[in-house]
């Protein structure tokens, strides 16, 4: 038994480091620029060329070369994700833990207000947010760690309720050890198996909740990209130029998957379990 | 006696959390910027023609007045009138429900029909070939969000069979079949990604469930492996799979509002998007309040199911609501 | 002998009449061919209408609508020409302030009632009142021949096409509720979210017309839903198409017509805003861009490149002799930017509304252009209200991309650019310019009216007033199935002249 979970946490670490290897050198291509076409330059006269060896994944309805924006877009799309995970993560803790935790009144405000924003469309969210200040990348990010931080509160809210009957913390408490060094020391190691897949959802979540944005125009600002910006100035084109929609998503795929391997793994190498 | 306590806290949580999503949408009213009468009125038009429009609608009314007028309305279940199309907000929001709650059924169905097969089957053996088959499979499935799938499906269905018409919609009073075909793609787009985190869940639960006291002891007594996946484990799989289950359905709810974009289907979803863009205060304070009341039920709803068939949930701070 | 001649005259009195009666009639009026009439038509439209009443109509999309189902004294053509419609003729008085019309008899409403000079007058004092053009109007009186004599509270020369205005009955208390007119169609019906539905007006004044017996403007999402429904047949014409979309039709199911459409898109440049209150950046900024570039890139090629404030389809208010004065000459960008003070560019941004993709290309397109010349500029999408109320209003911006439109008259497309005018978003101002401009409305003689119109329109480009690029073709798309639809250089749908192909 424990050699197959083995041999099965080594297979998926391995998928999911070669999906996002991907991903990671066409990060390294567009720091580095080493492009052919420069992915913001437009062509009047090279308009939707289907691929080609000039142009390998073809051109968009500005002439520009979809495989240099591809490149490009790895760097918007890693960035808001990543961030944008980074700050739903911070908030989410700040409000799940003491919820979960203490419990009465904390534990009722807290998640009223959670569930409210929850409830809350996201785009208008987005909107206030970029209204206030600004339609630049960093308020893209803030409005969505804004957005996700109630799923990750109530992540934390659940994992804490369900560890709090356990022993060692119920020792800790009558120890009367202060609250934030039981949290941070015994609960949060113990919800990284929860947190792990939370995290990964958000990351691909967040990818797509930016392109809905785009919708709008409120996510990356062009002639910056993001996979879900690309798929989303796409969709005019589906029928007319599928190169435009295919390798943005193709990529996008990758990029999840790989990120989703990794979380398996990890789950399957921290929890234990079976599953 | 108990219960009746428990359901009343959870309405009074509901009705507080309906207040403070309006205050919400008043608050996030009052700092974007934008005037309603402009929109509707487009550049060309005069000052004189712009608060003419004002006064008709009563824009100029100071917004914390009109959010309280309309929090009056609200209660007594008049969501006000729409500037932008000078109709009841309900009629509106009645008038796209077909597809949107279509949607969210046929999605529903699709996951549970498709992820209860395709766990039992894994977790009868679990670490055998088909086992392992379906947890890969599941696992690409959800990484396929349902907008990405929504354009890969219909770019793939204009490539190989020429034009597909997406936006064909028929209303169910005329055309029930037809309806329902129109859904029936924008449903499965949207249902992938979820069938595919239920079956993981639904999955591991009944593996655990097997190795469980209860289950050898039936076995022992001579049951049949099916009657002990249907009687005993199934049932309880499905109890601790019920948030699951609840947080599917309102991600579903989410879900349909890129989908319909995609699709072009007349639903919540793109009234929602018209009503910000368009700045239509009734409009939007209505839609949000209907989502999050749908939102709260669910989850509300949720609770109480697994309350009443599971006791130990009773007792641990009211579950997860 | 007296046979023969009273043949003659007779049978010149015959010709005679019938040559009056098709003058005053359209072209489409000459063949009585049975085979023509019948059938219906469905147009597709991307907004929802919303208001019915001609006086206070405002959004051109319910104004296209209107066209068919009311009419003024005067009347557009497809070929942008004002001609006689329910008015027959008019004198203009030598000082511009009164104008005389002599009103069409035989003409019907759609509730079967004659329209009389009491209705006309009615609709003119109403008219008076809701629509800004015509506050000018201070007295309408009946004068004792039948004539309607309109009195101006200050001389006017331009203001005989806003006599376009709809007379309605004077009888019909909600206008809005109940939109009876002169038109072509009657409205019969309007489904919330769905289409508004015309049918023929049998009564019609030219008697030929209209051919069709019901028209459906069928509402539809966006663009891209419209497109599809009009590739699976469920609507005959779609307008506002962009060229992309309208090259994937089949040519043998549809034919598309194009035309300049009396919008100017604007690359606009806040001149109240360092550094373009400098007319050398301005003219710099002019040079630097390749305006045939960006109408391939934005429209495939269906624009006409713009070098002033006016387009070309106005007709003889424009003068031609402006043309080419910005043609793309990156040196000449450079210096004016050195000699400004600029050397090495500059930054700035361009803000844009996200919903017209069409600008936001434009401004992807401009950014990459200026870079040539070192000005570095970043994009900032806004959404339409926001753009209306911050960048429009409170000219909250440094440079912005939007098309504008107007009435298609050259008065109305200019008079913006009037120091402290209601629509002057770009914050110009020039004394020169609005002492002229202040002339038009007293002079009657059309030719000196034309050439203070050319005047006005050199000012703007020697001053660089901001960045014009193109008037963006109007497409359309009509289905094989239907012929005779003519497409007008301004927001109309007019289906009097459409009919059933003929086999």
């Amino acid at each position: 038994m424990r050699t197959s979970l083995q041999k099965k946490t080594r297979i998926y670490m391995a998928v999911g480091f070669s999906l996002l290897a991907v991903i990671l050198v066409a990060f390294v291509i567009s720091l580095t620029h080493l492009y052919v076409y420069d992915p913001n330059s437009t062509n009047a006269a090279a308009k939707l060329l289907p691929p080609s060896s000039d142009h390998l994944f073809g051109t968009d309805n500005l002439g520009r070369d979809v495989f240099a924006r591809c490149m490009e877009a790895s760097k918007y799309t890693l960035l808001v994700s990543f961030c944008g995970v980074f700050i739903a993560f911070v908030l989410g803790t700040l409000l799940g833990m003491p919820a979960g935790y203490f419990g009465g009144i904390t534990d009722k405000f807290i998640m009223l207000i959670s569930n409210s924003v929850m409830c809350f469309p996201g785009i208008l969210l987005a909107l206030v947010a970029v209204a206030v200040f600004g339609p630049s990348l960093f308020n893209v990010v803030w409005a969505l760690g804004l957005v996700f931080a109630p799923t990750f509160a109530r992540v934390y809210r659940t994992g804490v309720i369900g560890l709090s009957s356990k022993e060692y913390i119920l020792h800790a408490k009558v120890l009367k050890v202060n609250p934030m060094r039981i949290m941070l020391l015994h609960i949060f190691p113990n919800l990284v198996p929860q947190l792990l897949p939370a995290v990964v959802i958000g990351l691909a979540n967040m990818t797509l909740f930016e392109s809905g944005m785009s919708y709008l125009g409120l996510g990356v600002q062009p002639p910056h990209a993001s996979y879900g910006k690309m798929l989303a100035d796409a969709q005019s084109y589906m029928t007319m130029a599928p190169w435009l929609i295919v390798f943005p998503a193709l990529l996008l795929v990758i990029y999840v998957l790989g990120l989703y391997f990794l979380s398996e793994a990890a789950r399957l190498s921290f929890g234990g379990e079976r599953r | 006696m108990e219960q009746a306590k428990y359901i009343g806290k959870r309405l009074v949580e509901l009705f507080l959390t309906l207040l403070v999503v309006s205050f919400l949408t008043f608050a996030a009213f009052s700092i974007i910027p934008g005037d309603t009468a402009s929109v509707m009125l487009g550049p060309n038009a005069t000052a004189e023609q712009l608060s003419a429009l004002r006064s008709q609608l009563g824009l100029d009314l100071p917004m914390s007045v009109r959010y309280l007028e309309w929090l009056k309305g609200a209660f007594t279940g008049d969501l006000g009138n729409s500037y932008a199309y000078s109709q009841p907000v309900i009629s509106l929001i009645t008038d796209r429900l077909p597809v949107t709650i279509g949607m969210s059924i046929l999605s529903l169905l699709m996951v549970l029909l498709i992820s209860y097969p395709m766990a039992i089957l894994s977790g009868r053996r679990p670490g055998s070939l088909s086992d392992n088959t379906l947890s890969v499979f599941g696992h690409v499935l959800f990484a396929l969000p349902p907008f990405v799938l929504s354009m890969l499906i219909i770019t793939l269905a204009s490539a190989a069979f020429g034009i597909y018409s997406v936006g064909r919609y028929v209303k169910p009073s005329s055309d029930f079949f037809g309806y329902l075909g129109c859904l029936l793609l924008p449903s499965f787009c949207i249902a992938l990604p979820k069938i595919a985190m239920t079956f993981k869940f639904l999955r591991a639960s009944i593996i655990e469930e097997k190795a469980s006291d209860y289950v050898r002891t039936s076995k022992s007594h001579g049951l049949s492996d099916v009657s002990i996946m249907f009687r005993h484990i199934l049932p309880n799989s499905t109890v601790s799979t019920i948030t699951v289950i609840s947080l599917v359905l309102s991600d579903i709810l989410g879900g349909s509002l890129i989908v319909e974009q995609v699709f072009n289907l007349p639903g919540l979803g793109r009234l929602l998007l018209a009503a910000i863009s368009r700045r239509d205060f009734p409009l939007l304070s209505g839609m949000v309040f209907y989502l999050a009341l749908i939102t709260v039920l669910l989850y509300f709803a949720a609770d109480i199911v697994s309350a009443l068939i599971d006791p130990r949930m009773r007792n641990n701070r009211e579950g997860t609501l | 002998m007296k046979n023969i001649s009273a043949k003659l005259i007779s049978g010149l009195l015959v010709l005679g009449l019938s040559v009056g009666l098709m003058s005053c009639a359209k072209k489409g009026g000459e063949n009585v061919d049975p085979s023509l009439y019948g059938g219906d038509a469905v147009v597709g439209i991307t907004q929802e209408p919303s208001v019915f009443d001609p006086h206070t109509v405002v959004a051109a999309g319910d104004k296209e609508i209107l066209f068919n189902v009311f009419e003024g004294l005067y009347k557009f053509d497809s070929e942008g020409k004002l001609n006689p419609c329910l008015a027959t003729d008019v004198e203009i008085s030598d000082d511009a302030s009164v104008y005389t019309f002599t009103i069409r008899e035989g003409v019907k409403f759609h509730n079967g009632n004659d329209m009389t000079i009491d209705d006309v007058i009615y609709s003119l004092n109403r008219a008076k009142e809701l629509v800004p053009d015509l506050a000018g109007i201070s007295e309408v009186k009946a004068l004792d021949d039948g004539r309607v004599e309109v009195t101006l509270s200050s001389p006017n020369s331009e203001l005989l096409s806003y006599f376009t205005v709809a007379i309605i009955p004077d009888e019909v208390e909600d206008i809005n509720a109940t939109p009876i007119g002169t038109g072509p169609f009657k409205f019969e019906s309007y489904d919330i979210g769905q289409s508004v539905v015309l049918t023929k007006n049998e009564d019609y004044w030219q008697e030929d017309l209209p051919y069709l017996d019901s028209v459906t403007f069928k509402i539809c999402a966006d663009m891209d839903a419209g497109f599809i429904e009009l590739q699976s047949g469920s609507i005959d014409i779609f307008p506002y198409l962009t060229m992309d979309k309208a090259n994937e039709l089949d040519t043998n199911e549809f034919t598309i017509q194009s035309k300049g459409s009396n919008m100017v898109q604007i690359f606009a440049l806040n001149n109240a805003v360092a550094p373009f209150d400098d007319i050398r950046v301005r003219e710099a900024i002019n040079y630097a861009i390749n305006r045939d570039d960006i109408i391939t890139l934005t429209m495939d090629g269906a624009g006409l490149p713009l070098t002033t404030a006016m387009s070309p389809v106005m007709g003889d208010a424009y003068d031609t002799s402006l043309d080419g004065t910005f043609d793309q000459d990156i040196e000449t960008a450079k210096n004016l930017l050195a000699e400004a003070g600029y050397p090495d560019g500059f930054d700035m941004t361009i803000t844009v509304p996200s919903n017209y993709i069409i600008h936001v290309n434009t401004a992807i397109a401009l950014a990459d252009q200026l870079s040539q010349v070192g000005i570095n500029a970043t994009i900032e999408q806004v959404d339409w209200a926001t753009w209306l109320d911050d960048t429009y209003t409170n000219t909250n911006y440094e440079s912005t991309v939007i098309a504008l439109t107007s009435n298609y008259a050259p008065y109305d497309v200019i008079a913006r650019y009037e120091t402290g005018a209601d629509g002057n978003f770009i914050n110009y101002s020039n004394p020169e310019f609005d002492e002229i401009i202040a002339q038009i409305p007293l002079t009657t003689d059309e030719g000196e009216k034309m050439e203070l119109y050319h005047d006005l329109l050199a000012i703007l480009t020697e001053d660089a007033a901001s960045c014009y690029l193109q008037d963006p073709y109007s497409t359309v798309a009509v289905s094989n199935r239907l012929e005779g639809y003519e497409l007008y250089p301004m927001y109309v749908q007019d289906m009097s002249t459409v009919h059933l192909a003929q086999q």
